[in-house]
């Protein structure tokens, strides 16, 4: 049975590596993205503005997850706001354009950084 | 559940997160590159993850935490991305 199952797959397997590129590809290119954004944001965000508020407003209030509940969802929102603003703006604007204004934003956000440690 | 509370929480995040750097980030990162629910998801796990670490810590987190180093890394991160994408043409040309 199982000899005749990898017979069976033979032909396929020919076919399968470059029908499973692109797939790879795309799951490699999720990963990616995924740490690259969740390191840069995690360690900006650390003991930032946010962080403060949501610490010291669940200090206040005694129920520190009700507090909790409210701030993710507000991070969920701006995030989903941020990012649909990024995604519209891609496809408006030509692939030149949106390279330069994305790497002037970034280092906009850097020079941001850069001004809050200074001021630390 | 204190659904005011909820609320009010909510709508203070909300205003200080509205033109934030990380929001200008999901921006930047949501618009160059061409997965955006991976910048989606990984920019809303990162912001839970610190405001989760922020209640679990109280009012210590100043202490135990390199904030400097942090938003230094953070820093060298960005400008990375910015550099990456002037050089090669960012990720948007396929």
């Amino acid at each position: 049975m199982e000899t005749s199952d990898s017979q069976s797959f033979e032909p396929k397997e020919k076919t399968q590596p470059i029908a499973i590129q692109p797939n790879q590809q795309q799951q490699n290119n999720f990963w990616v993205v995924f740490s690259s954004t969740f390191i840069t944001i995690f360690l900006a965000e650390m003991g930032d503005k946010t962080q403060l508020v949501t610490l010291l407003m669940s200090a206040e209030s005694q129920a520190p997850w009700v507090v909790f509940t409210g701030a993710a969802l507000a991070l969920i929102a701006t995030s989903l706001i941020g990012v649909s603003i990024g995604y519209w703006l891609s496809k408006k604007l030509s692939p030149e354009t949106l390279d330069l204004s994305v790497a002037i934003l970034l280092l906009i956000i850097t020079t941001w950084l850069v001004s809050d440690v200074l001021s630390l | 559940m204190d659904w005011q509370l909820v609320g009010i929480s909510f709508i203070t995040v909300f205003l200080a997160e509205i033109g934030d750097k990380s929001q200008l980030a999901a921006i930047a990162l949501g618009g160059s590159s061409n997965n955006p629910r991976a910048v989606f998801i990984g920019s809303t796990i990162a912001l839970i993850l610190a405001s989760f670490l922020g209640v679990l810590a109280g009012g210590a987190v100043a202490q135990f935490l390199p904030e400097k180093l942090l938003k230094s890394l953070a820093a060298i991160g960005f400008a990375t991305m910015a550099l990456r994408i002037l050089w090669v043409g960012g990720e948007s040309e396929d």
